[in-house]
């Protein structure tokens, strides 16, 4: 399994694609941190990475599909897959070694933004509680994601179309909260419970108060082994239809 | 040994293949032969363990490839039909790989790409990246991902195709060294190739088996009796007569020779002592032979007659 896991991530780092997709996380990053600055109202640089974090996602979901995209599609497409397939490997293990590696470059796209809030606690003062919470909350939030972008990449052999669908789908997520909030979802208390429920939004509220629940916590961990688990069935799925 | 008991593979309402069973010796090459569509493929990937069978067990040296997959998986190398490269990785850490996903540990995988890369020369190609072999040495490259880990059986889905000449007979020398340490099924529609390599023949059609056996005696059985090519000089009416006379032939044809008082014949015999008999009633009678030759129906002809012959009943199915 490690043997997977080291190609992935060599495939990651010895090509540009961890360093452009880096590159332009920190582009996004940055802006929204010179953003910030400019709209200080006081002289003393104190303010809430969270924030940023919360205003980065809508971007960052552009740029998790492209992490993922290549995963299984990419395995289809060049004819590996069957040589994965045909290995002592089992599935479990091969989405594991795959789902391990996008998580190792995902923390380095997490680490290397770690340079804004030292940059600030050289010139200011950092709230670290809540940076810590919101790192937290960032990386458990990613993690779904990248499981999401797991699970359409290993539906199509084409990862281009395993990334938009990707896209879609998360942004989908994201708009979860404004859709339960809607009049026609309310009118159905129900409805509008697993809605909410399923609103990774309104955790990520919690998080970036600097409050750490149990709760969301869980939601987090076991959507994402959900996902992940929908994975390895779909994947021996297709080996019973393959023609 | 490996057996396959009664495999069957269904598609939905298709029957890719059906009841197949044959099996797989020790140090043997056997030659997985049959039309483009048979069910070659299907099979192949099945033994390998990449697709579920419907029906039926295959077991690989005492491991079932269904109830004990992972076991079964490592005494396997398999090179499918588009071999399974990365073509951005280089060969050496390529073949690095491959050993560690079939589970070798790490001190032994150094020594075991170095000897994979020798007995398949793909030395001086260990830092060149895949994407930029010739397709050659893509292929040899596949080939070593295979025999990696010294798997006890080797799948090689048509190995040849897409090569040169010289590429092919070097490729069919490697395989004819393979099978000398280990079992290996090779699969191909180039008769050529299978009767060069091959010691056994599996010949299928439209997923299903027409014939396991030796390349002799399948040619010895196709042909159900011997050809001779017969040219004799005198009038046909005395030849004729003359081999009216012998019991061994089962029909006589004659040919219409340009030739004057030269006459030529397609005789077919029942068995080779035949040939003997001819020869004394000839001489016998003083007519002189001027060509006697046998006949002898080739893989190819053997091919056609077995998978035609299924085609007929098939056909009665479909309607």
């Amino acid at each position: 399994m490690f043997a997977l896991y080291k190609k992935e991530i060599q495939s990651f780092f010895y090509s540009p694609f961890a360093y452009v997709l880096s590159a332009l996380f920190m582009l996004i990053f940055g802006f929204a941190f010179v953003n910030r600055i400019a709209s200080m109202q006081s002289s003393v640089f104190q303010f809430s990475f969270p924030d940023m974090f919360y205003n980065n996602f809508f971007y960052f979901v552009f740029i998790i599909p492209l992490l993922t995209m290549r995963s299984f599609a990419d395995e289809r497409r060049g004819g590996t897959e069957v040589q994965l397939l045909t290995s002592p490997l089992t599935i479990t293990q091969i989405v594991l070694a795959k789902f391990f590696a996008i998580e190792t470059v995902f923390l380095f796209m997490i680490a290397l933004s770690m340079f804004f809030p030292v940059y600030i606690s050289l010139h200011g003062t950092v709230i670290w509680s809540s940076l810590i919470c919101g790192y937290v909350s960032f990386f458990l939030w990613g993690t779904v994601c990248v499981a999401i972008g797991m699970l359409f990449s290993s539906m199509q052999s084409s990862p281009i179309i395993a990334a938009i669908i990707g896209e879609i789908v998360m942004e989908g997520f994201l708009f979860l909260d404004q859709f339960a909030a809607t009049k026609m979802v309310e009118s159905y208390p129900h409805l509008n419970a697993v809605i909410t429920w399923f609103s990774m939004q309104r955790r990520f509220v919690f998080f970036a108060q600097g409050m750490f629940r149990l709760e969301d916590l869980v939601f987090f961990l076991t959507l994402t082994v959900m996902v992940l688990f929908w994975i390895i069935l779909h994947i021996e799925k297709r080996r019973w239809s393959h023609r | 040994m490996v057996e396959v008991k009664n495999l069957t593979k269904h598609y939905g309402r298709v029957t890719a293949v059906r009841d197949l069973s044959f099996e797989i010796r020790d140090n043997e090459i056997l030659g997985f032969l049959g039309p483009n569509g048979a069910g070659k493929s299907t099979t192949m990937n099945i033994i390998a363990g990449f697709l579920p069978l419907s029906e039926g067990t295959v077991t690989v040296y005492g491991h079932d490839i269904k109830e004990d997959a992972r076991a079964a998986k490592r005494c396997i190398g398999y090179l499918p039909e588009i071999p399974p490269l990365y073509p951005d990785m280089r060969v050496e850490e390529y073949l690095r790989y491959c050993a560690g996903i079939k589970g070798m540990r790490h001190g032994e995988i150094k020594a075991e790409v170095e000897k994979v890369m020798r007995r398949l020369s793909l030395i001086d190609m260990r830092r060149r990246l895949i994407g930029n072999l010739s397709k050659g040495y893509k292929q040899r490259t596949g080939l070593a991902q295979a025999i990696i880990g010294d798997p006890k059986l080797l799948i090689l889905d048509e190995p040849t195709v897409g090569l040169d000449p010289s590429q092919v007979s070097e490729l069919r020398k490697l395989i004819l060294d393979l099978g000398r340490d280990h079992s290996v099924i090779l699969s191909s529609h180039i008769l050529g190739e299978i009767s060069a390599v091959c010691s056994r023949v599996v010949i299928i059609n439209k997923g299903e088996l027409c014939a396991v056996d030796t390349i002799e005696n399948l040619e010895r059985k196709a042909s159900g009796s011997l050809t001779l090519n017969l040219t004799v000089e005198g009038a046909q009416a005395d030849v004729s007569r003359v081999l009216s006379e012998i019991s061994g032939i089962k029909e006589t044809d004659e040919i219409a020779d340009s030739e004057e008082n030269v006459s030529s014949f397609k005789l077919k015999l029942e068995d080779e002592k035949v040939r003997q008999e001819i020869t004394s009633a000839l001489v016998k009678n003083g007519l002189n032979i001027v060509e006697m030759s046998m006949e002898r129906p080739d893989l190819e002809k053997v091919f056609l007659e077995l998978t035609s012959k299924k085609a007929p009943k098939d056909n009665a199915d479909n309607k």
